[in-house]
């Protein structure tokens, strides 16, 4: 399958930080997930990606296009949704105005198509009803859906999505979930998350970074097949775990090597990602 | 109810040519009898009805046009281009800061000068005012929708242009008409445009390497220096500071040209994001 977006050894520094470290990655049409923890460089990694940033040294293609010039970012640009980690809403603005807005800086000039534009991706998020409500009156949600409306508008083939459902309550996230998965249809959709269960429900492929570095690039399933066989049961806490904790049964789940005879359990994706940034050094919380 | 509306002039109402008074009397009918509003329905051509409320509920939800909006399609602006000023509220913002702050200074100037004397408050204050208008329309920590801006295939450039032309415009205008509160003074109550732009222009042509915030708030900080250092330097309370002679004009107008110079070489620098990434 021909990458939307390929990119070889991605590098920027701030100061004497490295927020990327040589990362090279392809993404294909669909959903790919982007799990690590907090300063593991993925806003910054879809900064770059998104043309908000340039590296400091690599390459990237968005759908042929090279943003390195003036014109190929504008090329970029035209294929673009971004969704920031904190979208700003102009507060007085309606739902509609805001999206219709964003239209106008995404070129789409002509007012009758723009504003056929604005109710179908205000449709596509389920705001049909709210389009003339201000946005300081909606809920958080439905402030989300309004910037992921945004982002969607003109149709773009590449969609950027940084931690969308942080905040999101569990119905919430769910609606959000079902807009996410029908936004990878057809469509390359980039999104950098903190929930394992985003990824186990949208994702087709995944990422983990950790210090600016890829650490892993595969699908979910392969993920968690990186925790069979080390992920086990015990009545304590077993010291040997590299995480550990108590479940609601009371007794242990543990993650790491495993000692001999241990009752082993099955794996998931988050016990993977656990197992993953724990092999790279970088912080476990669990 | 013994008259209903013909069902030639249902047609014609469908179709949007029954003429008045014949359509003041169907409009009135319709809202208070059911059989006619059914008539309706079965003459109107259903697909020309759907679309018809297609463009009702599309108007309905369409930004409202305001009176800064029709005035700038009236004066030829593009439609788009005329939205992108109008809607946005740091410019309102910053539009009504200017305000306040230019009627508070026209009455402070007419009550603190003596006769003989420069309007050195006015002076002194009215350059800064497109300056902090400009400063406060841009930016990651002053503009909430800088993110998803910057990323849009609109130039950076372009975008900060229409701002800075609209703020500059009604902030120079606002400075004008206090000018024209100070008659005494003649032209030489207008030295402060000069100035004026050159801040502007420099406090613009640094924000790429300085960032929106700091950029604009040094250029004033220096400017309130070179003040500063001008009344220490000057003969008397009677004499103008250094920037508002002849020979400061000059110097403010050949700085304006080379921060403007400036500024349109790096013009592609604002199509990045200015600011630390998380």
């Amino acid at each position: 399958m021909t990458p939307t977006v390929s990119a070889s050894g991605l590098s920027l520094r701030y100061g004497g930080t490295r927020a990327l470290d040589e990362v090279s990655l392809r993404l294909t049409a669909g959903v790919t997930g982007l799990l690590g923890p907090n300063g593991a460089g993925k806003t910054t990694l879809l900064r770059v990606l998104a043309t908000a940033l340039p590296a400091d040294q690599g390459a990237f293609t968005v759908l042929g296009h090279d943003p390195a010039t003036a014109r190929g970012r504008q090329e970029v640009r035209r294929r673009l949704g971004y969704l920031p980690q904190t979208p700003g809403f102009h507060p007085d603005f309606t739902a509609f105005e805001f999206v219709d807005y964003v239209a106008i800086l995404k070129e789409i000039t002509d007012r009758g198509a723009r504003h056929r534009e604005v109710r179908r991706v205000l449709d596509e998020v389920g705001l049909a009803d709210v389009r003339g409500k201000r946005i300081r009156k909606l809920s958080g949600g439905m402030r989300q859906r309004v910037a992921l409306a945004a982002a969607l508008a003109g149709d773009p083939g590449f969609l950027v999505l940084d931690e969308p459902t942080v905040g999101l309550d569990p119905e919430q996230r769910m609606r959000f979930r079902e807009m996410i998965a029908g936004a990878g249809e057809g469509r390359t959709v980039l999104l950098s998350t903190h929930q394992t269960e985003d990824v186990a429900m949208l994702c087709h492929r995944v990422i983990v970074m950790a210090g600016g570095r890829v650490r892993f690039e595969g699908t979910p399933a392969e993920l968690t097949a990186r925790a069979a066989g080390r992920v086990w049961s015990s009545t304590e806490r077993d010291s040997g775990a590299r995480a550990g904790w108590r479940t609601g049964t009371g007794s242990f789940r543990n993650v790491g090597d495993p000692p001999a005879g241990a009752d082993l359990l099955e794996p998931t994706l988050e016990d993977g990602y656990l197992l993953t940034l724990d092999d790279a050094g970088a912080e476990v919380t669990a | 109810m013994s008259w209903h509306v013909p069902e030639e002039d249902l047609r014609a109402y469908v179709r949007g040519e029954l003429a008045a008074p014949a359509l003041w009397s169907a409009d009135a009918h319709l809202t208070s009898c059911a059989r006619c509003r059914g008539a309706l329905a079965e003459v109107g051509d259903p697909v020309a009805l759907d679309a018809g409320w297609e463009r009702l509920d599309a108007e309905l939800d369409a930004p409202r046009t305001g009176l800064l909006e029709k005035l700038l399609v009236r004066m030829g602006v593009a439609g788009h281009t005329a939205r992108l000023l109008a809607a946005t509220p740091v410019l309102r913002r910053s539009w009504l800061g200017a305000v306040v702050a230019v009627l508070l200074l026209s009455v402070a100037a007419g009550h603190s000068v003596r006769t003989g004397e420069f309007p050195t408050l006015f002076l002194a204050l009215a350059p800064l005012l497109p300056l902090a208008g400009v400063a406060l329309s841009y930016g990651p920590a002053l503009d909430p929708t800088y993110e998803m801006a910057v990323v849009a295939p609109m130039h950076g450039f372009r975008l900060l242009m229409i701002r800075t032309v609209a703020v500059l415009a009604v902030v120079l205008a606002l400075n004008g008409l206090a000018t024209l509160a100070l008659p005494a003074y003649g032209l030489r109550a207008l030295a402060w445009l000069l100035p004026g732009l050159a801040l502007t222009a420099t406090g613009l042509a640094l924000m790429p390497r300085l960032g929106p915030v700091l950029a604009p708030s040094l250029v004033g900080g220096a400017w309130a220096g070179l003040l500063l250092a001008a009344d220490v330097l000057r003969a008397g309370a009677d004499v103008p500071l250094a920037p508002f002679t002849v020979a400061g004009q000059g110097v403010a107008a050949v700085v304006a040209a080379l921060a403007a110079g400036l500024l349109f070489l790096l013009r592609d620098r604002f199509d990045l994001f200015q600011g630390r990434a998380v």
